[in-house]
């Protein structure tokens, strides 16, 4: 059904017109389209730090410090409360006359204008998303996956006299790999699939169209200006991205279960 | 979690201030939202920072009542529990039957399960929304409840199946001997055995269902029945600029979802690692 109107002018009510390959060919042409393409890269980027970064914070909790257990469920907080909490938070905290921006112009003497500088909007998005938000879900995720590794190889390995940074390289990291390879997907499927209603709070997509993803165009264009017809066109190759990540996901559970 | 540290003092004191430095980033906002909603509005713009110097519940009234917010939480606690009931009910049963029986197509269908369950709302939306509009459901709450457990069910599904597959299949094989049929088989044996999985995943429906936008933003246009999630995302346009206001409706919309971490803790840690991690 979408790939049918995704070749027609359609208003989602009312007659549907033919229109050939003319919605791709807007789209290809469309600024919005390769702006929601590239911030999908740009907080692609951000995967590899927020997934080493969680790792390295669970693999200290797993140490045993003194009272993790009340860190991990700290660092949980910001996760539970959903996007749509932290993206209205962050809308007033991360504005010009927000509290961050009163401390900042305390220490520097001005803002800085991080929802309006589209460059800086779009990179706030994606190390709060990314790397701040998904760090309580990474914490939790590795030290369970941790848990599965057997304690005579740390002990072995404190015995040869191997630190904390070269048990973390040759025998934490190796040994939770699959888990690793499932949070980058996990991960994927976030930026692609879940982020709508984290910048629908956050920045609307703005300032102009520079915080959008293809699933915000996607509502930009067939829920606000009713665009249906075009929007499908995003739509599929929305659905082609997510079809590409479905297979490797279910390529790797096929593996884990063989 | 064990004795043998390879952590010297120095080390673990670095250790211990990069965990305070990471509660501090995890906690600032909440605390600013907390601070600010206490605060008048002069005294917000006088001093955004610190803690308020005179308390003020104004800004709860105005939120609750005029916000509109005590209607919003009373739809949603009325909405989602419907909508968990429903989801266990189809999770439970159709995890069953992909897990324990046979049937045809049923490798098929269940990848199809698997790919749903990673679809982003929005390809769904234009067709969610046709579909309920046909059934002359917009604006009702019983719409939105559809729309959520058709969404968030084949995530569900799949952990059960999982789950189910795990069990021994000794356990059906006796209670059919004894004459029991499949849904005797599921609601007497299997299902209570499964306990702990499912209350792990009611947990993840209800949280996924609470904080629930797209769907819910397209069916629930009236105000009076809006969702707390939907009327917190919409609210920055209709308090204009009054942070202490939105701040207070934001505490009050969290006050939900941090009591179910406080109750469930446990099966919110299980509910993160269900599906990916094995064991």
């Amino acid at each position: 059904m979408n790939l049918f109107a995704s070749f027609t002018e359609w208003k989602g009510y009312g007659p549907q017109k033919w229109i050939g390959l003319a919605n791709y060919e807007q789209m290809f042409q469309d600024q919005a389209f390769w702006t929601s393409i590239l911030n999908t890269g740009l907080f692609v980027l951000y995967i590899p730090a927020g997934t080493i970064f969680s790792i390295f914070v669970a693999a200290l909790m797993r140490e045993g410090i003194n009272g993790w257990k009340t860190y991990r469920a700290i660092l949980y907080i910001p996760n539970l409360l959903g996007y749509v909490i932290m993206g209205v938070i962050f809308s007033i905290y991360l504005r010009d006359d927000g509290t961050l921006n009163a401390l900042v112009r305390g220490i520097f003497g001005a803002p800085i204008h991080f929802l309006i500088n589209p460059f800086l909007a779009a990179n706030s998005i994606g190390l709060i998303l990314v790397v701040w938000l998904h760090l309580g879900f990474g914490i939790i995720y590795f030290l369970a996956a941790m848990n599965g590794i057997d304690q005579s190889i740390y002990e072995a390995a404190l015995i040869d006299g191997a630190g904390f940074w070269k048990t973390f390289a040759k025998v934490t990291v190796p040994s939770i790999s699959f888990a690793v390879e499932f949070f980058v997907v996990f991960n994927f499927i976030e930026v692609f699939a879940r982020m709508f209603s984290f910048i629908y709070t956050l920045t609307q997509g703005g300032p102009g169209y520079s915080t959008f993803t293809l699933e915000y165009g996607i509502f930009d264009e067939g829920f606000q200006k009713f665009h249906v017809g075009y929007a499908s066109a995003w739509s599929m190759v929305l659905f082609v991205f997510c079809a590409v990540i479905s297979v490797v996901q279910i390529r790797l559970m096929q593996r884990r279960d063989a | 979690m064990k004795q043998a540290s390879p952590f010297g003092p120095g080390a673990r004191v670095a250790v211990q201030a990069l965990m305070i430095l990471l509660v501090i980033a995890s906690l600032l906002p909440l605390y600013n939202v907390v601070s600010a909603s206490l605060k008048s509005t002069d005294e917000f713009t006088a001093n955004p920072i610190f803690l308020p110097q005179k308390v003020v519940a104004d800004n709860y009234q105005y939120a609750a009542f005029s916000g509109g917010l005590l209607r919003y939480t009373v739809n949603s606690l009325l909405y989602v529990p419907i909508a968990v009931v429903l989801y266990l009910a189809v999770c439970i049963s159709a995890g069953y039957a992909f897990g324990k029986m046979r049937f045809a197509f049923r490798l098929p269908l269940f990848l199809i399960v698997l790919f749903l369950s990673i679809f982003p709302q929005l390809l769904l939306a234009t067709q969610v929304f046709k579909l309920i509009s046909v059934m002359h459901m917009t604006n009702t709450g019983f719409g939105a409840i559809l729309s959520w457990v058709s969404y968030f069910a084949p995530f569900g599904t799949y952990i059960m199946t999982t789950y189910f597959a795990d069990m021994p299949y000794e356990l059906v094989e006796a209670a059919r001997i004894d004459g029991a049929g499949p849904l005797r088989i599921l609601i007497s044996i299997m299902a209570p055995l499964a306990m702990p999985m499912i209350a792990t995943i009611a947990i993840i429906g209800f949280q996924s269902m609470w904080n629930e936008l797209p769907f819910s933003l397209l069916i629930l246009q009236t105000q009076e029945q809006r969702t707390l999630t939907v009327g917190i995302a919409m609210m920055r346009g209709e308090f204009g600029l009054r942070v202490p206001i939105l701040s207070a409706a934001l505490v009050i919309a969290m006050v939900v979802p941090l009591l179910t971490f406080l109750l469930f803790q446990r099966h919110i840690t299980l509910g993160v690692t269900a599906g990916a991690v094995k064991g």
